[in-house]
C-alpha cells in the first residue's frame, strides 16, 4: 500500500496539472478515437485462411483414376470434386496421411490411408493413395467392389507426424516397410527425387510373394536415376525368389546391419502390427536412442485379447454403452474386444476420427461411469485426461456397462 | 460427416457462453455455481483455447503458459488462486518457479545475462548489485505499482465508476501515471537507463515496446511477479481448464465441443437467441463471447442489420495484438545434462523494445524470445533422462499473410532452426542432437485450434489510450447489443491468463446481476 501520508510519495511525469489532465481525458479521447473510426465491416482473415488452407475440416475428393498395382493392391487417384466446395487440395508432408470417410452398407466409418503421391502432385490438383485388400478386411472388399472412377470420397486434411523432420532427423533414413506400409515411402522418396527434402533413403521392404510387392518398378526407376539418394531392398519371406539381389526372409538385425550404418541412422517403421513386433525386437538389439526410431501409427489393435493385460475373464462379453451425443442419449451394445470407436459406428453414432490409433486425439470422449480398458501402447492420452476421466474411444475397450458423452462432428 | 438432426439441441438457456479459453471457462463456472443455467459452447474438442496441452512420443507439451501471475502462495494468494481455491475447489496442482526470469542479452555492445530472483526486495537488491545507484529510483517504482494495483482493486470494485475525490486522495500516483507509457514514467522516476533494461525483462509479455505500453498495466504486472511469484500447473494448461471442466458439469453447467456458433441472434437491439452450424437452436438473452470482438460484431451477429455502426467503429479503432511462434522440444537429456539452470529465459538481441517489436512485423527470424525449460519448476514433467524446453517469440500476423501453403513447412522449420541457434548461443547449451520430438506453432496453427482472428492470442494493444483504465472506466458504455458481453484477453482487463479469467468472472457478475434483476432467478 501507499506510504504513510507524512511520507507520501508524489511523482510527476510532466507537470501535476498535465499529469491530472491526461488522466481525465483518457475516457474522453478513447471514444473520440472510437467515433472518429472508420465503419466497415472487416471481411478478410489471410492467416484464418492459410490455415484452412494447410488444415480443412473436410475435403470433397472424387476418384478419377484406377490403377491395379499388383494382384490385390490398387492405387486411386483422386481429385477435388467439381461439384463441392473443394477447390485446391491441401499441401501436406510426405508421410501424412488422409483420414477418409466411407459409407459402408448405410454405416460411416473412417479409415486413415497415407498419401502415396508427392506433394507437388498437389500442385497438378491430385492424390494417390494406395489399398491392399485385406483377406479379413471387410471395408477393403467393400472398396474393391464400390470404389470406381467418379466415386465421391470426403476426406480430413493431411494428418499425422510420420514425416521427415530435418532438425530432428539424422539425413540418413531407413524406412523399414512391409505391405502396404510402403505407401507413405512412396511420398517421401518421390520427394527426395525431386529435391523437396534433403536426405538419402534406403528402403528395406518386406513382402510376403514377389507379386505383392507393390511399386516395384517406379522405385527402382527412382533409384536408377537418384543412386545416392535412393536405394530399395526387398526382402522376401517365400521360399522361392527369382528376383535379383533380393533379400530373404525377414527384416533382421543382420539385414538392417548390412545396409546401413546404424549410429547414423533415423529409421522410419511403417507396415503391419506382426511386422512392428518383429522389427522392433530387431531394432532393440542396437540399443538405439529413442529418437532414432519413428512410427507410424498402425490403426486400431487387431487383436486385444492377445494383450497380457486385457482382462481375459470378460472376453467376447457385450456390454450396455448409453450414449449421449448432443441432444440425443441411447443405448447401444459394445463388445469387449472391439474399440468403443467401432460400436458407435455401427450405431451410425460416429464421433470425429482420424487416426484410430489413440495418437490424434479427435474422438476424445467423457467417461461418465464404467470402465474402458486402454493399451499402453495406444494411449497417448493427456494425464489431466486420465485424471478426469477423458478417452480416446479409438484405443479404448469397454470392459463394463458404461455411459458417455461424445462430441458430434463439427 | 453431417450429424443427424435428432442430435440436434433446442433449449433455452439463462446465459450461452461462445469459447471455452480462459475467459470463457471463468465465466462459465461462476455461473454454473450460482445455479445459472448455463450452456459453453467450443469450436474445438478440447477446452482452454491456447490454453491446453498436446502429446508427442513421450512428452505432453504445454502449449502457451509461462507462469500465472495472480496465483501465489497459499500464505498470500492472489485472486486467480482465491479463485480456484476457494470460491470453485478446482481439483488442480500448481507449483512456484524457482527464479522470476534470466535476461539475456546477446548484442556485442549490449551484452548482459542477469538472473532476478522473486520478492520485492529480493528484486530490487539485485538489480542494485548489478546497476549500483538503482535502489532508490526502483523502490519508488515498486511504492507506485501499489498505489497502481490498489486503485485498480477500488475501480473494479466501483465498476468502472470510482469516485474522483478518492483517487485524488488515496491513489494519486496512479492518476497521474495513468496516461504515460513505461518509458515516460520510469524516465521520469529517474531509473538508470541499465536498469530499466531488466527491470523491463517482462515486457514481451504485453507485447508493447517501452516507449508504447502503458505503465499502470506494466507496473502491475510486475509488481504482481514479484509479490506472487510465478506458479504453474503441475499437469500443464489442460490440468487446470479440464478441472474448470470438470467443475462446470458439477455444477450444473453445460458443454457442448466440437460445436461451433454460427448466429448469435439479435433483434431489437436484444440478444434473443444463438444458433450453431450443425442446426442446435438456444434461446438466450445473455450471451458472453469468449470470442474476440472482431469475430463477434463481424461474423456472428444475426442479422447484420443488427451490428450498430458504434460496434464497428469500436472493432475499428483499436489496435489488434500479436500472435506468436513456438517451438516445442522434448529432448534425450536432462536440464542438468545441458546446463540449462533456469527456468525462464528472456533471450533478446537488445533491449531496444521497439527494435525487437519491430522484428516481429516481417518474417525473419525475431529478435526477442521467451523461453522455458519445464522441468526446471516441475522436475517428473517428462520421463526420467529428458526435458521439455519451449521457445517463444511474437509476430504481427500480417507478417503471415502472404506465405503459401507449399512454402510453410520450410518456413516454419528454417525460422524454428534461427531459434533453436539463437538459444544454444545464448545459453551455451547444445540442443539441436539431443532433439527427440519437435513441433512448431505458428500463427497458421493458433488460428487453426482457436479460430481466433488472424491467430491472435493477445487481445488489443494495451496502448495507453486504450489500456485498463480507460478500459475499466467505460465499462457499461462499451454494451452496444443488449445481453451481449465479452470475456477473455480483448476483454477490459487485456490479455494474459489471470486478465482473461479474471475478466470472465466480471462479465459473469454483471450477467448475474442482471438477470438478478430481472427476478427471473434467485
Amino acid at each position: 500500500m501507499s506510504k504513510k501520508n507524512d511520507e507520501k510519495l508524489e511523482v510527476t511525469i510532466k507537470s501535476n496539472t498535465k499529469d491530472l489532465f491526461a488522466f481525465t481525458k483518457l475516457v474522453p479521447n478513447r471514444m473520440k478515437r472510437i467515433e472518429r473510426a472508420p465503419s466497415e465491416p472487416i471481411t478478410k482473415d489471410p492467416i484464418n485462411d492459410l490455415a484452412r488452407k494447410l488444415h480443412p475440416e473436410k475435403q470433397f475428393l472424387i476418384i478419377d483414376d484406377i490403377k491395379e498395382e499388383t494382384k490385390s493392391t490398387k492405387t486411386f487417384k483422386i481429385v477435388p470434386d467439381p461439384e463441392s466446395t473443394t477447390k485446391e487440395l491441401s499441401y501436406f508432408r510426405p508421410g501424412q496421411y488422409l483420414s477418409l470417410k466411407v459409407d459402408v452398407n448405410g454405416v460411416r466409418i473412417t479409415r486413415p490411408y497415407s498419401i502415396a503421391s508427392s506433394p507437388t502432385d498437389v500442385t497438378k490438383g491430385f492424390y494417390e493413395i494406395s489399398i491392399k485388400k485385406e483377406e479379413n478386411g471387410f471395408l477393403t472388399h467393400y472398396l474393391w467392389d464400390n470404389w470406381k472412377v467418379g466415386t465421391k470420397i470426403e476426406s480430413s486434411g493431411p494428418e499425422g507426424f510420420f514425416f521427415f523432420e530435418r532438425l530432428r532427423d539424422l539425413k540418413n533414413i531407413v524406412g523399414i516397410a512391409g505391405g502396404s506400409g510402403i505407401t507413405p515411402f512412396r511420398s517421401i522418396a518421390k520427394a527426395i527425387d525431386e529435391c523437396q527434402i534433403d536426405a538419402r533413403l534406403t528402403l528395406l521392404y518386406g513382402s510376403s510373394e514377389e507379386d505383392d510387392i507393390i511399386f516395384y518398378d517406379e522405385f527402382k526407376e527412382m533409384e536408377k536415376n537418384n543412386p545416392a539418394k535412393i536405394k530399395i531392398v526387398h526382402v522376401l519371406s517365400c521360399e522361392e525368389v527369382s528376383l535379383e539381389g533380393c533379400e530373404k526372409g525377414f527384416i533382421t538385425k543382420e539385414i538392417i546391419e548390412k545396409y546401413c550404418d546404424v549410429n547414423s541412422t533415423t529409421f522410419f517403421i511403417c507396415g503391419p502390427q506382426v511386422m512392428y513386433d518383429f522389427v522392433e525386437k530387431e531394432l532393440n538389439k542396437f540399443n538405439l536412442p529413442i529418437k532414432r526410431i519413428r512410427r507410424e501409427a498402425f490403426g486400431e489393435i487387431k487383436n486385444i485379447l492377445k494383450h497380457p493385460d486385457f482382462p481375459k475373464e470378460i472376453a467376447e462379453k457385450t456390454f450396455k454403452l448409453k450414449i449421449h451425443i448432443g441432444g440425443l442419449s441411447k443405448e447401444i451394445p459394445a463388445m469387449s474386444t472391439e474399440s468403443v470407436l467401432v460400436a458407435l459406428e455401427r450405431a451410425n453414432l460416429a464421433p470425429p476420427s482420424k487416426c484410430r490409433s489413440g495418437e490424434c486425439g479427435f474422438c476424445r470422449s467423457l467417461l461418465i461411469s464404467g470402465k474402458v480398458y486402454v493399451n499402453p501402447i495406444s494411449d497417448w492420452r493427456r494425464s489431466a485426461d486420465k485424471k478426469f476421466n477423458y478417452f480416446h474411444p479409438c484405443a479404448s475397450y469397454p470392459i463394463s456397462d458404461i455411459e458417455m458423452k461424445i462430441p458430434r462432428n463439427l | 460427416m453431417r450429424n443427424k438432426k435428432e442430435q440436434n439441441i433446442e433449449e433455452s438457456f439463462d446465459v450461452v457462453v461462445i469459447g471455452a479459453g480462459n475467459g470463457g471457462l471463468a465465466a462459465t463456472a461462476f455461473l454454473a455455481q450460482k445455479g445459472i443455467k448455463v450452456l459453453m459452447i467450443e469450436q474445438h474438442n478440447l477446452p482452454g483455447g491456447v490454453a491446453t496441452s498436446f502429446v508427442r512420443g513421450r512428452f505432453e507439451f504445454e502449449t502457451s503458459l509461462h507462469e500465472l501471475a495472480s496465483y501465489g502462495p497459499k500464505t498470500n494468494k492472489g485472486s486467480i488462486r482465491t479463485m480456484f481455491e476457494d470460491k470453485l475447489q478446482l481439483d488442480t496442482e500448481f507449483v512456484q518457479v524457482p527464479e522470476a526470469y534470466r535476461l539475456i542479452l546477446t548484442d556485442p555492445d549490449e551484452k548482459l545475462d542477469v538472473t532476478m530472483p522473486f520478492g520485492v526486495d529480493n528484486f530490487i537488491e539485485a538489480l542494485e548489485k548489478e546497476v549500483p545507484g538503482s535502489k532508490e529510483s526502483v523502490t519508488k517504482f515498486f511504492d507506485v505499482a501499489q498505489e497502481i494495483s490498489a486503485a485498480f482493486s477500488y475501480i473494479g470494485s466501483t465498476k468502472g465508476k470510482p469516485d474522483q475525490g478518492v483517487l485524488m486522495k488515496e491513489y494519486s500516483n496512479f492518476l497521474k501515471t495513468a496516461a504515460y507509457s513505461v518509458q515516460e514514467v520510469e524516465d521520469a522516476l529517474g531509473i538508470p537507463k541499465q536498469a530499466q533494461k531488466i527491470l523491463n525483462g517482462y515486457w514481451a509479455y504485453l507485447g508493447l515496446p517501452e516507449s508504447r505500453v502503458n505503465f499502470t498495466l506494466f507496473a502491475a504486472m510486475v509488481l504482481q511477479y514479484a509479490e506472487l511469484g510465478g506458479w504453474i500447473p503441475t499437469n500443464r494448461s489442460h490440468g487446470f481448464t479440464t478441472a474448470f471442466d470438470a467443475k462446470i458439469r458439477e455444477f450444473g453447467g453445460r458443454i457442448e465441443y466440437n460445436t461451433r456458433v454460427d448466429k448469435i441472434i439479435v433483434e431489437n437491439g436484444m440478444v434473443i437467441g444463438v444458433e450453431t452450424t450443425n442446426g442446435d437452436k438456444f434461446k438466450t438473452n445473455y450471451v458472453i463471447s469468449n470470442a474476440s470482438p472482431i469475430l463477434t460484431y463481424n461474423k456472428l451477429i444475426y442479422p447484420k442489420s443488427e451490428v450498430p455502426e458504434i460496434a464497428y467503429k469500436d472493432v475499428n479503432a483499436r489496435i489488434h495484438g500479436l500472435t506468436g511462434f513456438v517451438v516445442y522440444v522434448g529432448l534425450d537429456a536432462t536440464a542438468k545434462e545441458l546446463g540449462l539452470t533456469e527456468y525462464g529465459y528472456f533471450i533478446m538481441n537488445n533491449m531496444n523494445t521497439e527494435d525487437v517489436y519491430d522484428s516481429w512485423t516481417t518474417l525473419q527470424a525475431p529478435k526477442g524470445l521467451a523461453c522455458v525449460v519445464l522441468n526446471n519448476a516441475v522436475p517428473d514433467c517428462s520421463p526420467p533422462g529428458t526435458c521439455m524446453l519451449d521457445i517463444t517469440t511474437l509476430y504481427r500476423a500480417e507478417a503471415w499473410e502472404e506465405v503459401k501453403p507449399e512454402d510453410y513447412y520450410d518456413l516454419k522449420t528454417k525460422i524454428a532452426e534461427d531459434l533453436l541457434i539463437n538459444f544454444e548461443k545464448a545459453t551455451g547449451s547444445s540442443i539441436r542432437n539431443h532433439i527427440e520430438e519437435i513441433e512448431i506453432a505458428t500463427p497458421a496453427t493458433f488460428a487453426r485450434y482457436t479460430r481466433h482472428y488472424k491467430g491472435i492470442f493477445y487481445g488489443y494493444e494495451p496502448e495507453s489510450w486504450d489500456s485498463l483504465v480507460p478500459r475499466l472506466m467505460s465499462m457499461g458504455k462499451d454494451v452496444y447489443i443488449k445481453g451481449l458481453e465479452f470475456a477473455g484477453g480483448f476483454n477490459r482487463r487485456a490479455h494474459g491468463y489471470s486478465s482473461a479469467m479474471n475478466d470472465g468472472v466480471i462479465s459473469a457478475q454483471l450477467i448475474l446481476g442482471k438477470i438478478l434483476e430481472e427476478g427471473g432467478k434467485a
